[in-house]
């Protein structure tokens, strides 16, 4: 789904941001945080990274999950803090400024599950490789990490097509934005490496969307 | 880095100088750095890190490239691209944190539009220093012990800027152009780039003969008329066009080719080029506020009860507004005519003394501009 780098049209108009996003992805990543959502359970400790306008974060927090959402746009999470309150679910989310750098004050251990949709894609290689080592950290043993972004194929020739349409997408962007999002690379083995064990893996026909569930094993699993 | 190299990658990015082109974030090593290796820090604009990597040449230092989604430093801080959480960022995931024994950081001024030296402070333990506006000072900036001389505080638009600003307008219109007339008219091929080329030239290379005559404030404390709104240097661009035209005749002339329709025709045409590049003319110096958005033509307000003296505003501002009085602890706004709206002076203050105040009276806080910045720029598309 090459169509993802139109969110960041989008991201300029927060308020529009959701809409817009189910229209150019063909409700196809609903479905997609739909499922990554059938892993929260009730009294869970969830964080969601790079929460935006809070899709996966109302998901959660719906399943009766004790919710803290991060983002580095004040915009974003101005319009997530509207649609909780909308949705009477206030109480159970916490907001912050902040971004995946920033996970070092966290305690260890503390979260049941670590999400994150659309945000490693925004990353810089530093950031994902620093990120997932301390969602493992702040993980509990046992604990989930579930993601879904956009991702580069393995495939040459579907890397060539998918380069096409978001050449010509990432313009339109870009002119409308002056700025887009790049796909990231092999990052079902940068989640193993961290340390994860990867449960479930879904990619489109394209193979440029993961969604990923994997789990931090316990601790006597670990060698 | 060989020369060569250097010169192809500036002559391509400078043609494409309107659009961000990032580049390879994270830690550089400069010649070989020790534990008490200064370390600067910039944007992953790819043209501003091989200038970087250039001016840095020869010292022993640590250049940390931030995620700026490729923008430059000043545009990138203002639209929000380049934040606090860049350099927060930067200087927790590179490893620096291991390669030095100190924690202080060098950023260019011109990020203190967007990111915030005490919230990284307070989120990272890193002191932020405001290095000097051009990285060819960062050399006598360090033998001087971090300390900025005025002159390496304010923003210059001299020749080579002049250039590079021309072609950024040039280059992409030449092109669309060129692959147009290639097919509809290859007759005009020339003619057309010779218009597209020169008028921009003739605009910019000629800006230190009319700006002494520019006055950026009578146009935004006026009333706007569509003519001001059309023509941001007001006259200027319809004497250069003139001048134009004047040459347009002269050309005719000598090559006897005068007619009328030749006349109107590159009339029309270089008409249209002048006023495609007048829609924003100030925007494309670094020396007056954009006149894009007239209801965004701000004043900076002091808040002289709030005032300590402190002195960031000095520091951070590219147009030298600001004198600090370090006797009587205050700071004055003499040079208040020349600000740019960069809002980087109000970011910073640590007493929030300092506020915009819009031309309808409506005061836009430190605490707005920190949190949305200047970036209007999701504002301007829904409004529009």
């Amino acid at each position: 789904m090459s169509t993802y780098v139109l969110m960041k049209i989008l991201e300029s108009a927060p308020g529009k941001y959701d809409t817009g996003i189910r229209i150019i992805t063909l409700g196809k990543l609903d479905k997609a945080y739909d499922r990554l959502a059938g892993y929260i359970s009730s009294g869970d400790h969830v964080l969601d990274i790079g929460c935006g306008t809070g899709a996966l974060t109302l998901r959660a927090a719906r399943k009766g999950a004790r919710v803290t959402g991060i983002d580095i746009n004040p915009e974003m999470l101005d319009t997530a803090r509207k649609r909780l309150s909308e949705a009477g679910l206030q109480d159970r989310v916490e907001l912050r400024e902040m971004g995946i750098a920033e996970l070092g004050g966290e305690p260890s251990e503390s979260y049941d599950v670590v999400m994150s949709g659309l945000c490693f894609s925004e990353l810089t290689p530093d950031e994902v490789r620093f990120g997932l080592h301390e969602i493992h950290r702040i993980l509990k043993p046992g604990g989930r990490l579930l993601l879904a972004d956009e991702i580069v194929s393995r495939s040459p020739w579907k890397r060539i097509l998918n380069g096409i349409a978001r050449f010509f997408l990432s313009t339109i962007t870009i002119l409308m934005t002056q700025t887009t999002t790049r796909a990231v690379k092999d990052l079902p083995e940068k989640v193993r490496e961290a340390g994860f064990h990867i449960k479930d893996m879904r990619t489109g026909r394209m193979d440029n969307f993961l969604e990923l569930a994997a789990v931090k094993p316990a601790r006597e699993d670990e060698s | 880095m060989n020369a060569l190299s250097y010169a192809f990658f500036n002559a391509v990015e400078t043609g494409l100088r309107g659009f961000p082109i990032p580049c390879r974030t994270g830690l550089v090593s400069i010649g070989s750095p020790d534990r008490d290796a200064p370390v600067f820090l910039t944007c992953n604009y790819h043209l501003t890190v091989l200038r970087v990597k250039k001016a840095l040449q020869g010292m022993n230092c640590y250049l940390l490239v931030a995620n700026s989604k490729g923008y430059n430093v000043w545009c990138g801080a203002a639209g929000g691209h380049f934040s606090t959480h860049s350099v927060v960022s930067a200087l927790t995931t590179s490893g620096i944190q291991d390669r030095v024994d100190h924690r202080r950081v060098v950023l260019p001024q011109l990020a203190a539009t967007g990111v915030e030296g005490r919230e990284i402070d307070r989120r990272t333990g890193w002191t932020a220093l405001w290095g000097p506006v051009y990285a060819k000072d960062i050399p006598p900036y360090t033998a001087n012990a971090f300390s900025k001389t005025r002159e390496m505080r304010k923003v210059r638009f001299p020749l080579g800027q002049r250039l590079e600003m021309a072609v950024m307008w040039a280059f992409p219109f030449s092109l669309i152009a060129s692959l147009l007339t290639f097919f509809l008219w290859p007759d005009f091929l020339l003619p057309v780039n010779l218009l597209l080329w020169g008028v921009p030239l003739l605009t910019f290379l000629s800006f230190p003969l009319y700006s002494r005559g520019l006055n950026p404030q009578a146009k935004r404390m006026e009333r706007f008329s569509a003519y001001t709104v059309i023509f941001d240097f007001s006259k200027i661009p319809l004497i250069l066009w003139a001048v134009f035209l004047v040459g347009l005749v002269t050309f005719g002339l000598v090559a006897n080719h005068a007619t009328w329709e030749f006349m109107l025709r590159w009339g029309f045409a270089s008409l249209l080029v002048i006023l495609i590049i007048s829609i924003d003319l100030m925007g494309s110096t670094p020396l007056y506020k954009s006149g894009l958005h007239e209801d965004r033509m701000l004043k900076v307000q002091l808040d002289v009860g709030k005032c300590k003296g402190a002195g960031f505003c000095e520091q951070v501002c590219p147009r030298d507004c600001y004198e600090v009085d370090r006797q009587r602890h205050t700071a004055r706004i003499p040079r208040a005519d020349l600000c740019v709206q960069c809002g980087a002076c109000i970011v910073q203050c640590p007493f929030d003394a300092l506020q915009f105040v819009s031309p309808g009276g409506e005061i836009l806080t430190p605490e707005t501009i920190r949190k949305y910045k200047l970036n209007m720029i999701g504002k301007r598309l829904v409004r529009v």
